[in-house]
């Protein structure tokens, strides 16, 4: 081992919270501006699961009973995909993004802070404008929005909604950029690529392909607004355009979104399982260079959305590819076996949401390998099988990571411990019930039920209720989790600077962080999953010497005996 | 698996061996129930379709075992001890494992890909003897055309159930009138997108005689759940070709001298696509539709006298189906398709005959069961529309102004099936170029 590296002396800096108001204007701190995309993208958690909630309602019954028609029915699993999507989970990675890049790179802000600031309030006026659609009649034609549908045969609120979806990518690829220039210009000194953490090599690979692709959203959404306002025919054939076009633009984007958004809860993932099981992490080199493979294969797989619709000798090249993008996944899900085999892994809700992560994110990779095969597609394309796997895939997996990354980075965030107790009761409702709900879908699909339709055989009502009855038990475990945050932010225990021993650098500050992170440079310690070793032992308790004792993981504390350190003062 | 202790090999294969033998019998086991959460096999395809998937689920069942084998005995094996803040052994990788993990999947997605490509390759091919059949998709309503199999008549018989019989191998030429839609028969396990502007295909060969239901599966508006019809697979040929004969042959062959019988059999054959989005329910034809998008039907004849004014029964009722968005219905939108009789190549096609024996059946629908027409004066009329200035739309929507047609309008709609329906506002098309607003709309005051 190197000779170990002691951070530099200096004094404490006052861990005081950024007053409320800060918080609901123009601010160009990357903490502030992460946790602006936090908030909002919870507010849209709650819009966009109510709306689930409707639709599960609807289908507690074969015939159309709760919605007032079927257009209604319609544009509430459109805008229920497009809020989840675009308003939640792909601002709220970049909220974590945001707050945590910075302060694992030891940087003082981002590269771009204004511009920061600007990406992020592009997203209020879009959610907005989405939300609009309700006034002229919303978004009906799915989130996949195929013309003709989307063009010719659908209400004003399709319009808003591409602009709204236009707003929301030029955010994401503004993020997308200042990311790549932090990463590649503002690590510290002595921080290689291969010693970053697992989460910045995350949100590198994603903003990569953020910027590869979204232009490509952005082109057809240009298309589908001409066509709707200005009389262009881009998708209608009786004028010499095609609907096939569409589909192929649409998804060389959307499939990559996928990946952009669970590429950083992998990386969520990584630093959580590793720090909680206080093992360093199983295949580094191989875990970072699975993000990018995943990326670049990501680019080649996209008409496997389309194996019903492309012509049929054009199938078989992309099922190669997608099948091949399981290996990288693979690969990720035995490092991370193998990173808490062995370990000594302490229960907490954060460890919980990312083995419930690893345990369902398995079952969507599995039924993702099943829909790669074109024959098997062939009867499972446009079915509840594959509503099953995309939540297994988003749900099981990025959400679970989002809760995994709430967890672990609330008490960093905002200086107070959440209640571990409630934290693992939501954990655990969650991933059962979330089970019940999606896993019977499958079988629904299989046995003939299409996707999106308010009306059904009622052959298979006894499966749709059990569903129904679970989700709605997921989503009222939702509030568990939000009643916690909000509670323990007024409330909580006070976090120290670094209540789960870990090593990486965004711990090494108060909690919350200063304005500017740190009070000097800080010193990254040369391995940023070194666990189990004397020098990193040692440096974390160099650090805990400087900042005060970590409360303990386990609800017992385990260390008595050590005195309170100086703790900020109470600041709201 | 022990990750640190390799050397100690020869331990480690003891507990191994019995997991891999747990995890492939385990995969055996759950790949069994596959045929469980499948409807049953009706096709030659759905057996080659199913057997796949049964290996998949049975590699899928093996890894799921693997991996949440191997979670769960983490979680119980190596959860932290209380007090214990130490950190586990530092243990970076492992060169074999990795290469391990990474070279097994691979081959096995290699393995997949092959067999599911010799699976593609063998469901795709054309097979001897094909039965064509064209397939119609509109918003919201199935319609199959075939050639007479026995050479009686010239062009398409059209009927809204598909007819096939065992062992026939069929190809499906597929067109939509208006957005994409897909045919699926989840039995067959055979799905094809219909797309705007292009003629798709598919082929199967039905292997189970028996009505099957075909379901469209991409989204293609506020009625996609109910457009859906059936296939009847006739056990033999001779059944198929006899079963045929009506009613859709026969009313072309020899049709009812009473136009209002012959109206019945048209609409109950499903040449046209009414049944998506219409309320009529009729014993005597067969007739049992429960659309919700557009207005009923039942008892039309005694409305349709005085629903708009300057229009008698017969005139009302075929101006509404040459020309929908002339007047709409309070509550309705223009969706309804546009029949015309110039173009028997485009769709939507309905000759004048039909309108003429449709509107006439139509008449019959009311409380008495007599007819609201007058049978001089509904082929007059229809003469008369082969002029191009059918009806002046100004004209129409002068005299239009009558308290009594929204009245009698929103009785209707509270009778129908859905009680929402005059708040059901379906949204008009917005792109100008719609097929349905050719045709300026007009609504009523």
């Amino acid at each position: 081992m190197a000779a170990i590296p002691y951070p530099l002396g200096g004094a404490q800096a006052e861990a005081k919270r950024p007053a409320f108001s800060e918080y609901l204007r123009w601010s160009i701190d990357h903490k502030i501006i992460g946790v602006q995309y936090i908030v909002t993208a919870l507010f849209f958690f709650v819009v966009g699961g109510g709306l689930a909630m409707l639709i599960r309602w609807e289908l507690l019954t074969p015939d159309l009973d709760v919605m007032a028609n079927g257009s209604a029915y319609n544009s509430l699993f459109s805008i229920h995909a497009t809020v989840m999507i675009f308003l939640w989970i792909i601002p709220i990675f970049a909220g974590f993004g945001n707050f945590l890049v910075p302060l694992m790179l030891g940087a003082k802000d981002m590269a771009f802070p204004w511009l920061n600031a600007f990406a992020f309030w592009l997203i209020p006026p879009a959610g907005l404008l989405m939300l609009a659609g309700y006034f002229v009649g919303p978004a009906e034609a799915g989130w996949t929005s195929y013309p003709p549908l989307s063009t010719l045969y659908s209400p004003d609120g399709q319009t808003l909604w591409a602009i709204s979806l236009h707003l929301l990518g030029i955010s994401s690829i503004l993020g997308a950029i200042n990311f790549i220039v932090t990463v590649k210009n503002m690590r510290p000194a002595g921080m290689g690529y291969f010693q970053m953490p697992l989460f910045v090599w995350s949100i590198l690979a994603t903003s990569i392909i953020v910027v590869l692709a979204t232009p490509f959203l952005a082109g057809a959404l240009t298309l589908l607004i001409l066509d709707r306002v200005a009389g262009t025919a881009f998708f209608d054939p009786s004028q010499g355009g095609d609907v096939l076009l569409w589909q192929n633009v649409f998804w060389f984007y959307s499939h990559p979104a996928v990946y952009i958004m669970v590429l950083p809860g992998m990386g969520i993932l990584s630093e959580v399982l590793s720090v909680h099981s206080r093992k360093p992490i199983f295949g580094y080199r191989m875990i970072a260079l699975s993000s990018m493979a995943i990326a670049l294969v990501g680019f080649t797989v996209w008409a496997h959305h389309m194996f019903t619709s492309l012509t049929p000798e054009l199938r078989i090249p992309f099922m190669i590819t997608s099948m091949i993008i399981a290996v990288p996944t693979g690969i990720k899900v035995f490092s991370w076996l193998a990173t808490i085999w062995m370990g000594k892994i302490h229960y907490t809700a954060a460890m919980l949401s990312a083995l419930a992560f690893l345990s369902m994110f398995v079952i969507g990779g599995i039924s993702g390998v099943m829909l790669g095969s074109v024959p098997v597609d062939i009867h499972m394309h446009d079915t509840y099988f594959v509503v099953s796997h995309l939540h297994f895939v988003l749900y099981g997996g990025s959400v679970f990571a989002i809760y995994a990354g709430i967890y672990h980075w609330w008490p960093k965030i905002t200086g107070r411990m959440l209640d571990e107790r409630l934290g693992r009761i939501h954990v655990g409702v969650a991933y059962v019930s979330f089970f019940l709900t999606f896993f019977p879908q499958h079988i629904v699909g299989m046995l003939g039920m299409p996707r999106r339709v308010a009306y059904y055989d009622p052959q298979y009502q006894t499966l749709n209720v059990i569903i129904s009855i679970s989700a709605f038990v997921l989503g009222i475990s939702t509030f568990i989790l939000l009643y916690n945050l909000v509670y323990s932010t007024i409330a909580g225990k006070r976090a120290s600077a670094n209540p789960w021993r870990a090593l990486t650098l965004e711990w090494m500050t108060t909690s919350p962080p200063p304005a500017y992170n740190f009070v000097g440079d800080p010193i990254p310690f040369e391995d940023p999953y070194g666990y189990g070793t004397e020098a990193s032992k040692a440096y974390i308790d160099a650090m805990e010497a400087r900042f005060g004792p970590p409360v303990a993981p386990k609800p017992a504390p385990a260390k008595p005996a050590a005195p309170v350190a100086p703790q900020p003062s109470a600041g709201d | 698996m022990d990750l640190n202790n390799r050397s100690s090999g020869s331990s480690m294969i003891v507990p191994i061996a019995v997991g891999g033998v747990l995890i492939v019998v385990g995969g055996l086991l759950i790949s069994q129930l596959a045929p469980s959460a499948f409807p049953v096999q009706a096709s030659a395809e759905s057996e080659q379709i199913d057997t796949l998937f049964t290996v998949l689920l049975g590699i899928g069942g093996a890894i799921f075992l693997l991996v949440q084998g191997l979670l769960l005995y983490s979680v119980l094996r190596f959860g932290v001890k209380p007090d214990d803040m130490s950190d586990g052994p530092t243990i970076h990788g492992n060169t074999l494992l990795e290469l391990i993990w990474t070279a097994i999947p691979a081959v096995i997605v290699l393995v997949l890909v092959i067999y599911s490509y010799s699976v593609w390759v063998d469901i795709r091919q054309v097979r001897d003897n094909e039965q064509t059949v064209v397939a119609r998709g509109a918003r919201f309503a199935w319609t199959f055309e075939y050639t007479d199999p026995l050479g009686r008549i010239e062009g398409p018989i059209s009927s809204g159930i598909l007819h096939t019989y065992v062992g026939q191998p069929v190809k499906m030429e597929m067109t939509t009138a208006d957005v994409n839609h897909a045919f699926w028969v989840p039995v067959m396990r055979i799905k094809q997108d219909l797309l705007a502007g292009r003629t798709t295909e598919i082929r199967f060969t039905p292997t189970l005689a028996g009505e099957w239901r075909v379901v469209c599966a991409e989204l293609c508006g506020s009625g996609h759940g109910l457009m859906y019809s059936f296939i009847r697979v006739h056990e033999t040929e001779e059944e198929y070709l006899a079963s045929f004969i009506d009613p859709a042959v026969d009313t072309i062959l020899n049709p009812p001298p009473d136009p209002a019988l012959r109206g019945g059999t048209i609409l109950a054959s499903g040449a046209y696509p009414c049944s998506g989005c219409h309320v009529l329910v009729d014993e005597q034809f067969g007739i049992n539709w429960a659309g919700v998008t557009g207005p009923n039907l039942e008892g039309m004849g005694d409305r349709a006298d005085n629903r708009r004014s300057g229009f008698t029964a017969e005139q009302y009722l075929a101006n509404s189906i040459y020309h929908p968005a002339e007047y709409l219905v309070p509550g309705y939108g223009a969706l309804m398709n546009v029949f015309q009789n110039d173009d028997p190549a485009a769709p939507y096609y309905m000759p004048e005959q039909d309108l003429q024996a449709i509107v006439a059946y139509l008449c019959t629908q009311t409380s008495t069961g007599e007819s609201a027409c007058n049978a001089e004066g509904l082929v007059n009329y229809i003469r008369d529309t082969e002029a191009p200035d059918f009806v002046s739309i100004e004209e129409s929507a002068a005299a239009e102004a009558t308290p009594e047609s929204t009245a009698d309008a929103m009785a209707e709609a509270t009778a129908g099936v859905s009680a929402e329906s005059t708040a059901e506002a379906t949204p008009a098309p917005s792109g100008e170029s719609t097929p349905e607003a050719t045709a300026e709309s007009t609504t009523a005051p």
